[in-house]
């Protein structure tokens, strides 16, 4: 995989997030927000960055009365993350940093 | 690159790491399927105090068959939770081979734990054997298979 650092991926929150998505197949918001440990407001707001960036999809499933969101990553937001990940362990890989 | 400094790309690489660890920890089979599992033992002890080969034989085809569909969806261990989906690549392929390495196990522990009430002098071996084992499952299932997947490294 070569690497290309993505500055919308790098900031923590959403490099928590997209990676793990990456790990998911589909993660529910309640899911996300306790595990990311967010609020909803934040969370909306990163999924709806990453949304418009084409690397997230999001779903709204109706379960009862209730409606509930499923995000996922999409091959573009895969691929993106892949790509930025392999782009840091070149940097560490440089330095001699362990990981 | 990017002004990111080998320090801050190795936190960086742990952030990742933490955050598929936890979805890793995700793997693993609904609370329910660890509980139907230990009352069909309870009822595979109580079916075989009964003696009759033909009911054990119809018993054990019947829970075969009702096993298998649901292992099917489930042994992957990817949908222990209603809220995530945990990917193929993140539950790797080693998942089902410890679920069912656990039941082989459980099924040597049952034969084993009658043989064992038998020689005691027990009323129902058989019985108690299953009620035993099927406590086990129920309760411990998810600490049972975590420590099968940790030794298959799965």
């Amino acid at each position: 995989m070569t690497g290309r650092f993505d500055e919308l991926i790098h900031p923590s929150t959403r490099l928590t997030l997209m990676a793990t998505l990456a790990a998911a197949d589909w993660a529910e918001f309640a899911f996300l927000r306790e595990r990311l440990g967010m609020s909803d407001s934040a969370l909306s707001k990163q999924l709806a960055t990453l949304e418009e960036a084409g690397y997230v999809a999001t779903e709204r499933r109706l379960d009862g009365s209730r409606h509930r969101l499923r995000a996922r990553l999409t091959p573009t937001g895969r691929t993106a993350f892949e790509g930025h990940v392999a782009a840091l362990r070149a940097i560490t890989d440089l330095a001699g940093t362990t990981p | 690159m990017s002004g990111t400094t080998p320090e801050e790309a190795s936190a960086a690489l742990a952030a990742v790491r933490h955050a598929q660890s936890t979805v890793a920890g995700e793997i693993g089979l609904p609370r329910g399927y660890w509980w139907g599992l230990g009352l069909a033992w309870v009822g595979f002890g109580a079916i075989a105090e009964l003696g009759n080969p033909w009911v054990t034989t119809v018993a054990t085809a019947g829970f075969g068959m009702v096993h298998s569909v649901i292992a099917s969806r489930m042994l992957d261990g990817r949908r222990r939770s209603e809220q995530v989906r945990v990917s193929a690549a993140t539950a790797g392929r080693r998942t089902p081979i410890a679920v069912v390495s656990m039941l082989v196990a459980l099924v040597a522990l049952t034969l084993a734990a009658a043989l064992a009430f038998d020689a005691d002098g027990a009323g129902h071996p058989s019985l108690a054997a299953g009620v035993l084992v099927g406590a086990i499952t129920g309760f411990g299932g998810p600490e049972l298979l975590r420590g099968a997947r940790r030794l298959f490294r799965a």
